[in-house]
């Protein structure tokens, strides 16, 4: 049992070290200079001009939205870490313990909320013209498939929340 | 709970301590305070048993129903 955990100790470990580096380098290809631009630009853009509708502005709701997708891959990994916390209880013997139950709970509203935050980007994106929107085909998405992996920690929630009082009832069972 | 356990009763009634009795129907004291205190959730046929043993007594002896 301690073996099983360990090695998906190591998994998770592995799992978190990977997502991490990939989103660091994708920050690293980031063009984070455009903000510089931007700054510049807002310096010495002419005020009478629509802010909405002028080049350099959809431009640089293109890269705040961008960022904005880079924030929610972070805040995903921040919601894999609890995996870790999860396997720590466990190790320790406390199955049903309210941390638990508390940490699948969170771990399904960061993957449900990731999934919407993502969608609502994506459509910001189509929005400003980078690129097309389609619902039914984001739908198809594999991110979107966090979403019944959110209601299956949810489910898995109420699981251990009936598995809490079982094992105080048993315990209160002279 | 509606449930009353009159086991300091029948101990003082029959001159036992509470730790023979544990010792005598082969549970921690730990527990034989949970049951002495009210919070136990459930009392085991078995455990009933031993305890009427001990105690030379019926389970009514020990359990009552005080409506809340």
């Amino acid at each position: 049992m301690k073996d099983n955990i360990n090695i998906l100790t190591i998994i998770t470990w592995a799992v978190l070290l990977v997502a991490v580096s990939v989103l660091l380098n994708d920050m690293r290809e980031f063009d984070f200079n455009q903000f510089e631009n931007f700054q510049n630009w807002a310096k010495t853009a002419d005020r009478n001009e629509s802010w909405f509708t002028s080049k350099n502005a959809i431009e640089w709701s293109y890269y705040a939205i961008t960022a904005g997708i880079f924030f929610w891959r972070g805040y995903l990994i921040y919601g894999f870490s609890y995996f870790l916390s999860i396997l720590k209880e466990v190790e320790t013997g406390k199955y049903f313990s309210d941390k638990n139950i508390k940490y699948f709970r969170k771990i399904g509203n960061i993957f449900i909320s990731y999934t919407i935050g993502i969608l609502v980007l994506r459509f910001l994106l189509a929005a400003i013209g980078e690129s097309t929107f389609n619902f039914i085909n984001e739908l198809k998405e594999e991110f979107t498939f966090l979403i019944p992996a959110g209601l299956a920690f949810y489910i898995l929630a109420e699981i251990f929340e009936k598995g809490k009082q079982a094992k105080e009832d048993n315990e209160l069972t002279i | 709970m509606p449930i009353v356990v009159n086991l300091d009763k029948m101990l003082v009634q029959r001159g036992m301590k509470s730790k023979e009795l544990a010792e005598f129907i082969g549970i921690t004291t730990a527990n034989m305070s949970i049951l002495k205190s009210g919070k136990a959730r459930a009392i085991r046929f078995s455990t009933l048993e031993a305890i009427c043993k001990a105690l030379d007594c019926q389970p009514s002896d020990i359990l009552e129903y005080v409506e809340d």
